[in-house]
Order: structure tokens, then C-alpha cells, then sequence
């Protein structure tokens, strides 16, 4: 039985294909990925979480993040509905070297990425810097300003990380909707200037 | 939380026949699923495929299939090659984002970032 009624592209107007975008949120382990993804997404986070074992603990450097309990062994993931036929999803990459290999999946075809970055680890971040510049996708450096952690602005940030001009780096707190808006906007508008 | 327990992992991949990987070509996380036939024969499939034609008479990406059946991705893209192989669903992969992200896609993901 075929079905007739879906909303399938119509034959007269080509564009009206759904579409699902990618935004990435990257960052080393414990930066408050999963958070940022969960404070704007439209439905709870998909994931699949690990409670940090002794062993785990061995393998993820926890110095300076205390109060992490559980990384992130999969993927979370977050929507955004945009229009009925075009949907946004973040995806947090996941934060430890073993599980590179799933990033070249999640970078293909993506809108741009958002690097997470903590001023207390910041050299976290340079592994995302590195593999976003190569690839050429256009990214934001947003940097958790956690409670306790010493501020920097903006433009030490960018000399510590060595970003050239272009790439933009704002402050933000993962866990404040409006903040976490503001990232997504610098990213997509960053985006579209570059693409 | 009960991490101890081995039980719905186990499960999951009973789901599965024990297959950790899809048959035929991978899925991208945001391809497109869509139901294009209802099948002839209910009993070959589990009660998760019928949920995958359900959910997927309105376009849904691979991503949200498995939200919706709460089910990890990977299980997720085992079912859905099964129904692939069977002729029920179409998977479309999502375009390269210079093709799929034109002026007036980035301007409606920037309106719909701003009224959140």
C-alpha cells in the first residue's frame, strides 16, 4: 500500500524536502557539552551515559572538574524545529580521544560547530580547534564561564588558542538559554559570512 | 540508575539478532527515513519496525527514530536496514551543507534560534 497523505516532497516545488541540519558541540571531556546541548534543545537529550568507574577515572583526566560525575561514552544530541520541514540538531561530540572516530560522521555535512572551551583546561579545546580548521567547517570558540573559573576576554582567549581574526569567541554559560541562543546566532551568522 | 544490570543491553541486541551494524550502505545521523509501503506480511517484523513505520509516515531523521524508540543509534540502523531490505522505508542522505544551506535556509535557522 502506498501511502498518499505525507508531507513527501511535492512534485511541483523541488526545495520542499525535509532537511535536518547539524550543528556540532565540541570540547574536551567535561566542559559542559551535554549541558549546552540539553539547555536549548526542544526534547531532553538523547544519550547514553557511563558512571565514571575507578578505571574511568584513570582513563579521564578529572583534575580541575570536580563536580562531574558521568561523561559521556555516545552521543547526545538535541533539536531545534525551525520550520515544519527543516529541523536543527546539536550534537555533542563525544569529549575523549577513543571516540574520534565518530566525529568525521557528525562533521559531514554540518552547519558549523560550536568549541566549548574551560579557561581552566583550555588546552581541552585545541584537539576541536585543530580538526574544525582542517576541515574547514566554520566554528565559534564559546567559553564556559563556570562558577569559580577565573574570566578572561575574549581576545587572550584567542591568542592562547592561536585562532586568526576571523573566528569568533564569546563568552557564555551553558546552562542559560539566552546565553546559549547568543552562541547559536554568532555561529550561523559566522557561517553564512564565510561560506 | 542501575548500571550493574547486563539485562537491556542484552535485550537490545536480542532486537537485533545480535547484529551491531546495518546491512548495506551506513546511515548518516540526519537522513531522512520515510515509510513507503506498509508491509505484506506483519509477522516477519518485531514490534520496533512497526514503531519505525509509524513514526516515519511523517519524514523523520535517523536521529529522531531512535529517540522516538528509545532505542541506542546503532540498534536503531540495524532495524532500519532490515526495513530498507524490505522495500518499506526510503533513507535519504542529507546533502553536502553547501548544496542543503542556502541564504534563505541560514536566515530561517537565525529567526528560529531568536524566537526560542
Amino acid at each position: 500500500m502506498e501511502f498518499a497523505g505525507f508531507d513527501r516532497p511535492r512534485p511541483s516545488g523541488g526545495t520542499l524536502t525535509a532537511t535536518a541540519l547539524k550543528i556540532l558541540v565540541a570540547g574536551g571531556f567535561g566542559v559542559g557539552k551535554t549541558t549546552m546541548v540539553g539547555t536549548i534543545s526542544e526534547i531532553r537529550p538523547l544519550h547514553t551515559e557511563e558512571l565514571l568507574s575507578d578505571r574511568g577515572v584513570g582513563v579521564d583526566d578529572v583534575s580541575g572538574v570536580e563536580r562531574k560525575v558521568a561523561t559521556t561514552v555516545a552521543l547526545d544530541f538535541g533539536r531545534i524545529t525551525i520550520r515544519q520541514d527543516l529541523w536543527l540538531y546539536l550534537f555533542g561530540t563525544p569529549g575523549q580521544d577513543r571516540f574520534w572516530f565518530m566525529w568525521d560522521e557528525l562533521a559531514l555535512g554540518a552547519l558549523g560547530a560550536v568549541v566549548l572551551a574551560d579557561t581552566r583546561r583550555l588546552a581541552d579545546c585545541f584537539p576541536a580547534v585543530d580538526y574544525f580548521e582542517q576541515l574547514k567547517l566554520p566554528f565559534v570558540v564559546a567559553v564556559n564561564c563556570f562558577d569559580g573559573a577565573r574570566r578572561h576576554d575574549p581576545g587572550k582567549v584567542r591568542r592562547a588558542v592561536g585562532l586568526d581574526e576571523t573566528t569568533p569567541v564569546i563568552m557564555c554559560d551553558a546552562r542559560n538559554r539566552s546565553s546559549v541562543k547568543e552562541v547559536l546566532t554568532m555561529l550561523v551568522t559566522h557561517a553564512m559570512e564565510v561560506r | 540508575m542501575t548500571d550493574d544490570d547486563p539485562g537491556p543491553l542484552i535485550r537490545l541486541y536480542g532486537l537485533t539478532g545480535g547484529r551491531a551494524r546495518p546491512q548495506g550502505e551506513a546511515f548518516d545521523l540526519v537522513a531522512i527515513v520515510a515509510t513507503v509501503h506498509l508491509p505484506q506480511e506483519p509477522s516477519v517484523l518485531n514490534p520496533e519496525h512497526h514503531t519505525i513505520l509509524r513514526i516515519c509516515r511523517r519524514p523523520t531523521p535517523v536521529a529522531d527514530v531512535a529517540a522516538g524508540l528509545g532505542l541506542p543509534l546503532n540498534v536503531t540502523r540495524v532495524l532500519l536496514g532490515d526495513l530498507r531490505r524490505e522495500g518499506l522505508v526510503s533513507i535519504t542522505p542529507p546533502k553536502p551543507a553547501n548544496q542543503s544551506i542556502d541564504e534563505r535556509t541560514y536566515r530561517d535557522v537565525l529567526h528560529g534560534i531568536r524566537r526560542l
